[in-house]
């Protein structure tokens, strides 16, 4: 009885970790190359989610059309952010700290254009998968399982991108020395671009899976900020630490919350001030002098 | 017609006059050394061809033609940097680094080819091809830095200070490499603190001090100038 109720936690945590995982990649991503956290890529994962809620509701498309259709939307939004924001600043050379501001200007655009465009009110996802399988006495909800496929699925083709094409191998020649990449020819613009492109993607995969577990809202953005805190724990700039760092932070918050459930944010937030005092570099990432 | 023509190059950094109109030419399957002191303006000058370094002013003409202004379009006219610092990729294994260097490139047997001739001069990162780059010494990764170049298919490669901070024998060893580069039919800009070693294979030199070239005539002339003796070979009058 006991060993059950901990497996089926362990499955939310796991669910939940996978989750933050397709968000917490973008934030890592990003830093890679930029060396700033970019805040805006929770308004692309609430965008995200509203874009499979309209897909679903509206439109009433089939399931893997609007999974998609987030995907296109939420990358296409990171891309365009990226042209419009960011690119004037790189140009620039300005400091980190005009693109974490930016940053978080942007993504406090996105929320209140939301809510000036569609609305504040809360929405629910119609329930698409009700049922569940049973493996032994664990019971395992479609939608959980679908969480965990979808992430390890994505997750898996963005580290087959990044560790074996070409484009892979200057993404993590300019994640090191974006001077050097273009010594040797790399455009650091496609580079850029093309990681905007995969975060902004995975986004807008983790926002329908967001919207259909929970809610969807303006503000989620702000919730998916525990991806963020997922992608320093596991060492921000580093892919294994941004998936590692997820799951192990998943896991932990359903414990966590299965104590008592508002301790839950408490805990992810402490989480980010302990890591930050005692390893700022995180479980798995380069050491914090490297990249200020 | 000169392969590589400067003509009245002015760069500035922030309020810093560093390249006071800098003119010179690289003759083609040359070795043409730069020689002068820290703060020269010798890696600013090699930066501005690059692309790395924006100039204020002046002309950079690759075989008769102007150069594109970013550096990524440079390195597909045939010109390559071996950088000072080498600023190889730490992350990378010595394999993945040298694949970089060929990145424009789509000639695979070409690439094959010359990857076999790296492994072939170092030998070295032929064993250490799997090593994590940031793991090797620093003999190696400038052999590597200096490969990583070979492997773009450069007519014109520009060596940025290939021997600081190596040990005398390495150095050696460097500069023999640098021979064998112009053996294999590639132009050399060579930029050198080690004036003895950068004249003695150069076919051509240029002295810069403080922003300005104040000399040039091929390496062995130079060689015996006793201003530069003075100044830059360390014996006494």
């Amino acid at each position: 009885m006991d060993l059950q109720y901990y497996l089926q936690q362990l499955v939310n945590g796991i669910c939940l970790g996978g989750m933050y995982a397709l968000m917490s990649v973008g934030y890592s991503l990003v830093y890679s190359i930029m060396s700033f956290s970019n805040f805006a890529h929770g308004g692309v994962i609430m965008v995200g989610a509203y874009v499979g809620f309209f897909a679903l509701t509206a439109l009433k498309v089939p399931f893997l059309v609007a999974f998609l259709l987030c995907g296109v939307g939420s990358g296409l939004l990171a891309v365009i952010i990226e042209r419009l924001v960011y690119s004037p600043l790189r140009k620039r050379k300005a400091p980190s700290l005009y693109f974490i501001i930016s940053a978080m200007g942007a993504s406090i655009f996105l929320e209140n254009f939301v809510i000036a465009t569609i609305d504040g009110t809360p929405r629910n996802y119609p329930t698409l998968f009700s049922n569940s399988i049973k493996i032994g006495s664990l019971s395992l909800g479609l939608d959980s399982l679908l969480m965990i496929i979808v992430s390890a699925v994505s997750l898996l083709v963005l580290m087959i991108i990044i560790q074996k094409t070409k484009i892979g191998l200057a993404i993590r020649a300019c994640s090191y020395n974006e001077k050097a990449g273009t010594l040797m020819g790399i455009n650091s613009s496609l580079v850029i671009f093309v990681v905007f492109l995969m975060g902004g993607v995975l986004a807008g995969f983790a926002g329908m899976l967001y919207g259909m577990r929970f809610i969807v809202k303006p503000t989620i953005g702000q919730v998916t900020n525990k991806s963020f805190v997922a992608a320093v724990f596991g060492g921000l700039g580093s892919l294994p630490g941004a998936i590692v760092g997820s799951l192990l932070l998943g896991i932990m918050e359903i414990f966590v919350a299965s104590i008592n459930s508002s301790l839950r944010d408490l805990f992810v937030y402490a989480l980010l001030i302990i890591v930050l005092i005692i390893k700022p570099s995180g479980l798995m990432g380069k050491p914090v002098e490297d990249k200020a | 017609m000169s392969m590589l023509e400067v003509r009245d190059l002015n760069v500035y950094y922030g309020g810093i006059h560093a390249l006071k109109g800098i003119s010179l030419d690289v003759e083609e399957g040359q070795i043409v050394s730069i020689i002068g002191s820290n703060g020269a303006g010798k890696s600013s000058m090699m930066n501005t061809i690059s692309g790395i370094v924006k100039r204020q002013s002046g002309e950079i003409l690759f075989r008769g033609e102007k150069l594109p202004s970013q550096a990524n379009k440079i390195v597909k006219q045939g010109i390559c940097q071996v950088p000072e610092g080498r600023l190889i990729f730490a992350n990378l294994t010595t394999y993945e680094n040298l694949i970089l260097g060929a990145y424009l490139r789509k000639d695979k047997a070409g690439i094959e080819r010359d990857l076999k001739r790296v492994y072939e001069i170092f030998p070295r990162l032929e064993e250490r091809k799997n090593q994590i780059a940031g793991t090797l010494s620093g003999g190696e990764q400038q052999m590597l830095a200096m490969g990583r170049g070979i492997m773009s298919a450069p007519e014109l490669i520009m060596l940025d200070e290939p021997s600081l901070g190596l040990a005398p024998l390495l150095v050696n060893t460097i500069f023999e490499t640098i021979k064998e580069i112009k053996a294999m039919g590639k132009t050399i800009l060579l930029v050198e603190q080690n004036a003895l070693k950068a004249l003695s294979v150069a076919d051509n030199a240029y002295v810069l001090e403080q922003g300005r070239i104040t000399m040039s005539g091929p390496g062995k002339q130079l060689l015996k100038d006793p201003t530069i003796a003075e100044a830059y070979l360390g014996h006494a009058k």
